[in-house]
């Protein structure tokens, strides 16, 4: 595994990929083989690709025994999955064993890699590596070569392969039309549909109309030019829920044509965000978080950072992460870009384009909205400061076209914009043409809504789509879905349209299927089979083709047949293997000869300020609507889940939302001042801390009830509320998980200055639930979300590292006398106290010179000494600068260690699994109601302590220190005495308090029925059935298991390990290779793999000139809690923010010249402190022991200061 | 010998018929006798003038004749609430820890609570045996038996906890030392090892003086037995299809429990240098134990366990725990057998209760010392939890506008209150020597001990370092019922004692009589024939 998946860190493999590239190719054969080889085998294509690729095999390939690895795979796994769904497929394939004719790239236990890519919600494409075991997909990690991702991945990404594996799939085409629903072939499916579609092949398409996902495919716009050959007239609609019409409209506006929105943030010095969360919830969020990291990842102290400005609604990853942010409700937001763009006028007169200059000056002070006149001319002064091409304005999705337009307007006179097809010069974002289905508003699904009820469509065919739970409630869709007399929905996954429709189409999951996608920056990617449809699926094209009655209805033929006709039929073979191999199709390959491009540029699309101005006309007319007393803004947020396809995968589900953490359900989020006026409070009290009040929110005559959550940084009278909850037909997972909000969110009328769209809702009422009105139970991963005044997550302003990062360590004596050198970010907290020599072990991080102790120095049975001073001693380094708190890395922990869930009632109790959590914490006063100054993320997994406090009090060593370094987890050994998690202070080993690991979630047991009958269901708690009651994994949930991972039992405990199998291996690699030692980047741990703006970086710390090294010996690094003298093999790098001066107190400001102000250690910060014993700066007490009650998170007698960070408690020196 | 048979007075005196003849006038300040303030004057330890005789009738008389008709309702009861403990571990066994509350913040609550606060019950009985047995205290003669069978069962409830905690129970002959193929052995570095031997040797040095003290006892029920058969043969069986008889069956297991034993000199040579020997074995133990209970916590990294003073403080607290059981369960033992108020007497009572205020003070002193500790470290993460994970109520952090409070102050307060103000009670003598009041303040220690534990364990886990990984634990049913269960074991298998076994040591008791004094020259001592053991030596004195 190791060495296929660092081809990206190290630079040649000579071996690994022609592997796999064969393997790709055998894989084809398999697939084909399976489904129908007569048609395959006798095209002239399948010749010529044989006898090129396997002289030498292709007549015993041609034979009547193809036994390839594929099929044999394909079959086993197909007759694995019936053992336990008897009857849906029929054993008509032998199984093989490996004891002949084994592929030679199969080593059986050592995985293999192939790349695909994969579409998401809301557009985005992501091109990722799977790691497959014996052809068996286990885990995706993100394709070194994509250049979205550049080897790492979402959470959605990650989470995916759970859709593949999701027992609640649908199985079988069922069709429902007639009699009762019964399974049928898809046979009787391409029958069936040959004799229906005949007659709109007659009547051009009259009456038949098609709903599909929005994405980026040339393929499926090939399968789309064959259905309109076919049905001219018939109607077509991309839809995708939680798209973004403003910003379609405005590009329309002001270039002529639907462009999408490519952001170059490794550009951009300054960055103003307008209710756009780019790090969260965008379609090109992995890209934005590395270009955004690559400005942030301050090494020196002269480089500088790029600076961020958010002005939003909801509290996102990007409000997190700015150097200001402004909480301000959606609809006032465009004020405070038509403010921007004044003061960027007036500031620079002449730079915003003519008409938009004009109509901006014309424009009147917007009323009722108190647009901060400070920030916006400090915003404007620093962007115009940061010069051409190096800064950036983005709109979000709630905010409406205009505000868009404007945007794009500011940018253009900014220097910021980039019109050409390749990324070059200097330009913050790109701008692309939009394919057809990509630009399609949604206000086309809201007109088919109105056809469908009128009776004018026959034929409704759904692919790969869920509009009857996601339409707009304004559309009545599940009404109007009813009166359609034909019905035919492909879906991967078990839907609500599923479950309405006459023909239930079992469709192939992306890891099943051929395809390819369009990434938002122009990357096209190809989708390759990992496995034969376990259940015999179509993919979407293939099911588009069976409709549009095409001669081909393979999908690898037509989809190569798509590649071909744009490759060039010369040399298309080599290119499309390569393709495959890499990923990516070669930029040289796509239709962009030299003429071609010449061309292409010439009808590139250019800025109409003209017509953009034409948007922001309304603005002036109408005065923007602000929320009052009785409205409320209502903001649709993309939760975990997405937006509800990825229902039923457990991790999502209770992966904690960044900001409230909250698992397994959705909230209205509110301000605390909003709270208080509806009669919302939490109560503080313990008990019903973990529970909230259930609120009615109606928009436009649509209700929904859902709980009410406050948090403090969101505006008054606004609702935040997170779409994708609420699924009522997905599987067992997800039914009845949350509260459904599409059906408040808007169809997409136009409206230039607010309304409602799919992501804003303007005029909400909220009222407490009359109906229902009682404590509904949240389930919270952190109630707490201060550090308490702790050195925990320890932040600085950019001036103070930049005045003090960059000298040398200083250097002091402890209190036992011995000396030592504290790096800037040490002395920012509590110090390490601990005398310098009484480790059992020589520490090589801390240049001890004394002699070994020789107790422990000798060699062990083992021939290991347990000296940290040999062989490879590995650590782990987490920039909480760039950590984003996006928690990809979470998930990508649970997919490579086989986490388990366990449930909101279990979360609810602490008991959550996650071996990696992302701490979140404000900062700022505490004092209610007052908006936190910031928020801070910490991802904390188990820190690897070199003097470990779980492994002394384990009572039957089974946590034990391994040579290298490693905290080991022994789970033969456990007997679960949970000492060790007491013991540990980073409070990472997980306890495995019931049988979570072998049996299903929400699963079958023994009694459930007479449980039901006396009413016991759901809400009871299924884990307290004891295990041997309850239901097995499923044989294919088993399938996505890691097979290099053990699944724990109850009863013990676990925790990180370092994935330590990666290790291994590449340790096996390595012997294999005759090398001395795993050079760096030669393999990575799963959440270093998946984290976007690459925060986490592991590696050997023997290794100078390895990055870890470099890291750890780095000024901004620290230990956390490193005075308790655990020495963590994790250390975490201060985060810092760049705040602009203009903006900040002269408190802060005081704290730059001051940053060790309440540390008091060292010469530089002008105190004279004695370093003697116990005198280490002690702060400024206040009020009961040392407590200050009015500054509650930032003197509480720690060293550091918070202050630091929240700018607000310079009084106290 | 007087025409009266002995038997007969001593029937009629147990009777009541007849009344015992009182050496000293009651005075009616000193309640019953006992307490005197006095110290020239050594008053009685046992009440009513009682022979040799009366003491070994009263004392055998528990296990020979038919209890109070309160005996059967209130064993039923026991019982099946002790029942309710194998429930709930089946139930446990089956399904897993997670049917207790405990969780990824908090992994010890409930079970680890219950362990040390029954641990800590037991140390009274082990140091009244032991301690007060080299101290030379005779007032500890009555209460020693009864308060090392305390010991036993509350060994035997504390035992269960560390059993049935740990994750896979049957994987817990783990912590044991035995020689594997894997070489594999237990780690000697953690505490709960430690606890592993301190426990199992306590409970079996416990066990074994226990039932060293018993012998002589076990042979004068068998030879009782054995002549009333003698003189009564035609006994009626125990049951009608059962052909045994009540004092065969005695003679029987009397018999073997009494290991032959034959109130030979030689005997009562070895009996009392192995009870010395035992003593001197136990005492360290009495401060080993409950030392090594508190390393379970001392000697971890967490604020709010890691400290020293934890040692001294756990045994204080014990045996100010363990006397207020051995008081819960006297006097009420003492309403139910009237007679055996004139063994067990208020000076017994108020002399526990001193010890009570004496270790209750200790332990007082402890917590404000925990205080001054987190103070005097400088280290804020000590002071967080002492200040907001145990002391702050919500309304007083209010008034001091800090904005968080400790979530679980009640049982904190509930500990301050209970074994720091309840037992100051006892500085008066009236309540002291009330035996009412000694009961209440008995009952609210008992409680308080139990909080402290919880206090100790909970409120220090539930908020450490990490304040993103903060969390409460709320006990389930299961929690409580198997706490409530273990109750029940421990009544019941007192009630057995009472009810089957010596409930005094008869021996001891008729040493501190003044019959036994060798300067006594008060009245006769009768029951020389009705079977008064004593031991050799002290019987010459009283001719």
């Amino acid at each position: 595994m190791s060495m296929d998946q660092c081809h990206s860190t190290v630079g040649e493999l000579p071996v690994v990929r022609p592997r796999a590239a064969k393997h790709a190719q055998v894989g084809v054969t398999g697939k084909a083989y399976w489904r129908s080889v007569e048609d395959l085998a006798d095209t002239p294509d399948f010749r010529d690709w044989l006898e090129r690729e396997f002289p030498g095999g292709a007549s015993r390939l041609l034979d009547s025994s193809r036994r390839t690895f594929m099929k044999l795979m394909g079959a086993s796994l197909a007759l694995a999955g019936a053992a336990t769904l008897p009857g849906c497929r029929r054993p008509d394939h032998k199984i093989m064993s490996y004891s002949r004719d084994v592929p030679e790239e199969i080593i059986p236990g050592k995985s293999l890699f192939f790349a695909t890519s994969l579409h998401l919600p809301g557009g985005s494409v992501e091109g990722v590596l799977v790691e497959t075991h014996e052809g068996r997909p286990v885990k995706i990690e993100g394709n070194p070569l994509h250049a979205t991702n550049n080897g790492k991945s979402s959470h959605w990404a990650q989470a995916s392969i759970l859709g593949l594996y999701d027992p609640d799939r649908l199985k079988d085409p069922i069709f429902a039309s007639e009699g009762p629903a019964t399974p049928r072939s898809w046979d009787d499916v391409k029958a069936w549909s040959k004799r229906h579609f005949a007659k709109f092949a007659a009547n051009q398409g009259e009456g038949l109309a098609f709903i599909v996902d929005k994405k980026r495919s040339p393929s499926r716009d090939a399968a789309r030019g064959m259905i309109f050959g076919r049905y001219p007239n018939a109607s077509w609609v991309a839809y995708d829920p939680i798209q973004n019409d403003a910003a379609i409209e405005a590009t329309i506006a002001s270039f002529g044509k639907a462009m999408r929105e490519v952001l170059h943030l490794e550009n951009a010095d300054v960055i103003v965000a307008f209710d756009r969360d780019f790090i969260g919830d965008d379609p090109d969020r992995v890209r934005n978080q590395r270009g955004f990291a690559a400005k942030r990842r301050v090494l020196d102290t002269t480089s500088g950072m790029s600076r961020l400005y958010a002005v939003e609604s909801n509290y996102s990853l990007t409000g997190c992460k700015a150097d200001h942010r402004w909480a301000v409700a959606p609809s006032a937001i465009g004020a405070w870009v038509v403010a921007l763009a004044q003061e960027i006028g007036k500031q620079k007169a002449g730079s915003m384009p003519k008409p938009v200059a004009d109509l901006v000056d014309a424009m009147p002070a917007i009323r009722g909205v108190a647009v901060d006149s400070a920030a916006v001319r400090a915003m404007a002064a620093d962007l115009l400061g940061a010069g051409p091409g190096k800064s950036l304005v983005l709109a979000g999705p709630t905010q409406p076209a205009a505000v868009h337009a404007l945007c794009i307007a500011i940018n253009q006179a900014l220097g910021n914009v980039s019109l050409a097809l390749r990324a070059s010069g200097a330009f913050t974002v790109r701008y692309r043409e939009m394919g057809g289905d990509e630009a399609a508003s949604s206000v086309q699904l809201g007109k088919l809504a109105a056809n469908m009820k009128a009776g004018k469509v026959d034929t409704l065919v759904c692919i790969g789509v869920n509009p009857v739970y996601d339409a707009p409630g304004s559309t009545d869709f599940a009404a109007a879905f009813a009166k359609v007399p034909h019905r035919l929905t492909a879906s991967v996954e078990n839907s609500e349209t599923i479950d309405a429709s006459t023909w239930k189409l079992s469709m192939a999951h992306t890891l099943e299927s051929w395809g390819d996608s369009e990434a938002i920056d122009g990357t096209l990617a190809p989708i390759q089979p990992m496995i034969a449809p376990l259940f015999g699926g179509k993919s979407d094209v293939e099911v588009l083709l069976i409709v549009a009655d095409a001669p081909v209805t393979d999908g690898y033929e037509f989809v190569r047949g798509v590649w071909r006709k744009r490759l060039g039929e010369t040399g298309f073979e080599k290119a499309w293997r390569r393709a495959l191999h890499n990923g990516v199709f070669d930029e040289a390959a796509a239709p962009t000869d030299a003429t071609g491009a010449a061309a292409a540029a010439a009808a590139l699309p250019k800025f109409d300020a003209a017509k953009s101005a034409t948007l922001l006309a309304p603005m002036k007319d109408r005065v923007p609507y602000t929320p009052d007393g009785g409205k409320m803004d209502v903001v649709f947020a993309v939760g975990m889940p997405g937006d509800g396809r990825f229902a039923n995968h457990g991790w999502l589900q209770e992966l904690p939302d960044p900001l409230t953490k909250i698992v397994w359900d959705n909230v209205a989020l509110i301000s605390p001042a909003t709270a208080e006026k509806y009669g919302l409070k939490r109560e503080a009290a313990t008990a019903k801390k973990r529970k909230a009040r259930m609120v009615t929110l109606s928009v436009a005559g649509q209700k929904m009830t859902l709980p009410a959550w406050e948090m403090a940084g969101i505006p008054d009278n606004t609702v935040i509320v997170q779409v994708g909850y609420g699924r009522t037909v997905c599987g067992l997972v997800g039914n009845g998980v949350g509260f459904n909000a599409f059906g408040l969110s808007g169809n997409g009328e136009p409206d230039t200055v607010g309304g409602i769209n799919r992501r804003f809702a303007a005029g909400g009422t909220l009222e407490r639930a009359t109906e229902g009105d009682r404590w509904y139970p949240i389930s919270s991963t952190q109630m707490h979300g201060s550090m308490e005044g702790r050195a925990i997550v320890r932040e600085v302003d950019l001036a103070a590292w930049n005045k003090f990062g960059g000298k040398p360590s200083y250097k002091d004596t402890d209190h036992y006398g011995q000396p030592r050198e504290l790096k800037f970010a040490e002395r920012l907290g509590e110090l390490v106290d601990s005398p310098a020599m009484v480790s059992a072990y020589v520490n090589p991080q801390r240049n001890e010179k004394a002699p070994h102790n020789p107790a422990v120095s000798e060699m062990n049975e083992l021939g290991e000494t347990p000296d940290f001073a040999f062989g490879h001693q590995w650590g782990m380094s987490i920039d909480l600068t760039t950590c984003t708190g996006c928690s990809a890395c979470t998930i990508a922990c649970q997919a490579e260690n086989n986490i388990p869930i366990v449930g909101k009632i279990e979360v609810n109790k602490g008991r959550e699994m996650s071996w990696i959590r992302v701490d979140r914490y404000f900062s700022g006063p505490n004092s209610g109601g007052v908006d936190p100054e910031g928020v801070m993320f910490q991802p904390v997994a188990c820190v690897h302590c070199e003097n470990a406090p779980c492994e002394v009090v384990c009572p039957v060593n089974a946590t034990v220190h391994g040579p290298e370094g490693i905290n080991y987890m022994a789970y033969n050994r456990c007997i679960g005495t949970r000492y060790c998690a007491n013991n540990c202070p980073y409070k990472v080993r997980r306890f495995n308090f019931f049988q979570w690991g072998t049996k299903r979630y929400q699963g079958e047991y023994v009694g459930r029925e007479s449980l039901k009958e006396i009413g016991i269901d759901g809400p009871a708690n299924h884990n307290l059935i004891p295990a041997r009651l309850r239901e097995e994994l499923n044989e294919i949930q088993k399938l996505q298991q890691n097979p290099d991972v053990t699944v724990r039992a109850r009863g013990v405990m676990e925790k990180c390990s370092y994935c330590i199998q990666r290790i291994n291996e590449s340790r096996i690699e390595m012997k294999l290779r005759n090398m001395k030692s795993i050079p760096d980047g030669f393999f990575q741990t799963a959440c270093q793999q998946a984290c976007p703006s690459d925060a986490i970086v592991f590696g050997n710390i023997r290794d100078a000139g390895s990055r870890v090294s470099k890291l750890r010996d780095h000024q901004r690094s620290y230990l956390l809690l490193g005075f308790l003298n655990t020495r963590p093999r994790t250390t975490y790098m201060a985060a810092i923010r760049n705040p602009n001066p203009s903006l900040v107190d002269s408190a802060r400001k005081n704290l730059w010249d001051h940053p060790f102000e309440h540390g008091g250690h060292g010469p530089d910060d002008g105190h004279d402190h004695d370093h003697g014993g116990g005198g280490h700066g002690e702060p400024q007490k206040h009020g009961l022991l040392g407590y200050d009650p009015s500054k509650s998170f930032d003197d509480r007698g720690y060293r550091m200061s918070l202050a630091v960070l929240s700018g607000s408690a310079g009084g106290h020196a | 010998m007087s025409a009266i048979h002995p038997d007969q007075i001593m029937a009629e005196r147990l009777a009541g018929t007849m009344s015992a003849e009182p050496r000293r006038p009651m005075n009616p300040e000193t309640f019953d006798g006992t307490v005197i303030d006095d110290p020239s004057v050594r008053p009685d330890l046992v009440l009513g003038n009682r022979s040799f005789g009366e003491v070994t009738n009263i004392v055998c008389g528990y296990t020979e004749q038919k209890p109070g008709s309160w005996w059967l309702p209130v064993f039923c009861l026991t019982s099946s609430i002790a029942g309710l403990t194998g429930l709930m571990v089946l139930y446990l066994a089956i399904t897993g820890v997670g049917v207790w509350g405990l969780n990824n913040r908090v992994g010890w609550a409930w079970d680890i609570t219950n362990f040390v606060f029954w641990i800590g019950i037991g140390h009274a009985g082990t140091l009244i045996s032991a301690i007060l047995c080299l101290l030379k205290q005779k007032w500890r003669t009555s209460i020693n038996r009864a308060a090392e069978a305390m010991t036993i069962f509350a060994v035997i409830c504390a035992a269960t906890y560390p059993g049935i905690h740990v994750g896979r129970m049957w994987m817990a002959w783990m912590m044991f030392p035995i020689p594997n193929a894997n070489k594999i052995w237990p780690n000697f570095t953690s505490p709960l090892l430690w606890d592993l031997f301190a426990v199992s040797t306590y409970g079996t040095v416990s066990l074994l003086f226990w039932y060293m003290g018993m012998i002589p006892d076990f042979a004068t029920l068998r030879d009782r037995a054995v002549m009333r058969m003698k003189r009564d043969p035609n006994q009626p069986p125990m049951l009608p299809i059962l052909s045994v008889k009540a004092d065969q069956m005695r003679a029987y297991i009397y018999g073997f429990l009494s290991l032959g034993w034959r109130f030979s000199s030689r005997h009562w040579q070895h009996y009392e240098k192995a009870y010395l020997i035992l003593a001197g074995i136990s005492t360290p133990l009495v401060l080993s134990v409950h030392s090594i209970v508190s390393f379970d916590f001392a000697t971890s990294v967490l604020p709010g366990w890691h400290a020293t003073i934890f040692p001294p403080y756990f045994v204080a607290g014990a045996i100010f725990g363990g006397f207020a059981m051995v008081l819960l369960l006297m006097i009420p033992a003492r309403e139910l057998y009237p007679n055996m108020k004139d063994l067990i007497t208020v000076r017994h009572i108020e002399n526990m209760a001193k010890i009570t205020l004496l270790t209750g003070s200790m332990v007082g002193f402890a917590y404000a010392m925990e205080f001054f500790i987190a103070w005097y470290s400088g280290s804020d993460y000590e002071k967080d939890v002492f200040v907001f994970s145990r002391l702050m109520p919500p309304f007083l952090a209010e008034t001091f506008g800090f904005h968080r409070h400790a979530p679980y102050w009640w049982a904190y307060w509930a500990m301050i209150f209970c074994n720091v103000v309840s037992p100051q009670l006892y500085w008066f003598k009236r309540f002291r020597t009330s035996a009412f009041w000694v009961f209440v303040v008995s009952v609210l220690i008992t409680i308080g001990m139990w909080f402290e534990r919880f206090v100790i364990i909970v409120t220090s886990l539930h908020q450490a370092f990490l304040p993103g990984h903060w969390g409460m634990f709320f006990p389930t049913p299961v929690d409580i019922l198997t706490f409530v269960g273990t109750i029940g074991v421990f009544t019941t298998l007192f009630l057995l004692f009472l009810r089957f076994l010596p409930a005094f040591a008869m021996s001891e008791i008729k040493n501190v009589l003044p019959q036994a004094s060798p300067h006594h020259h008060g009245h006769g001592h009768g029951g020389d024939a009705a079977g008064g053991h004593a031991p050799a030596a002290h019987h010459q004195g009283g001719h």
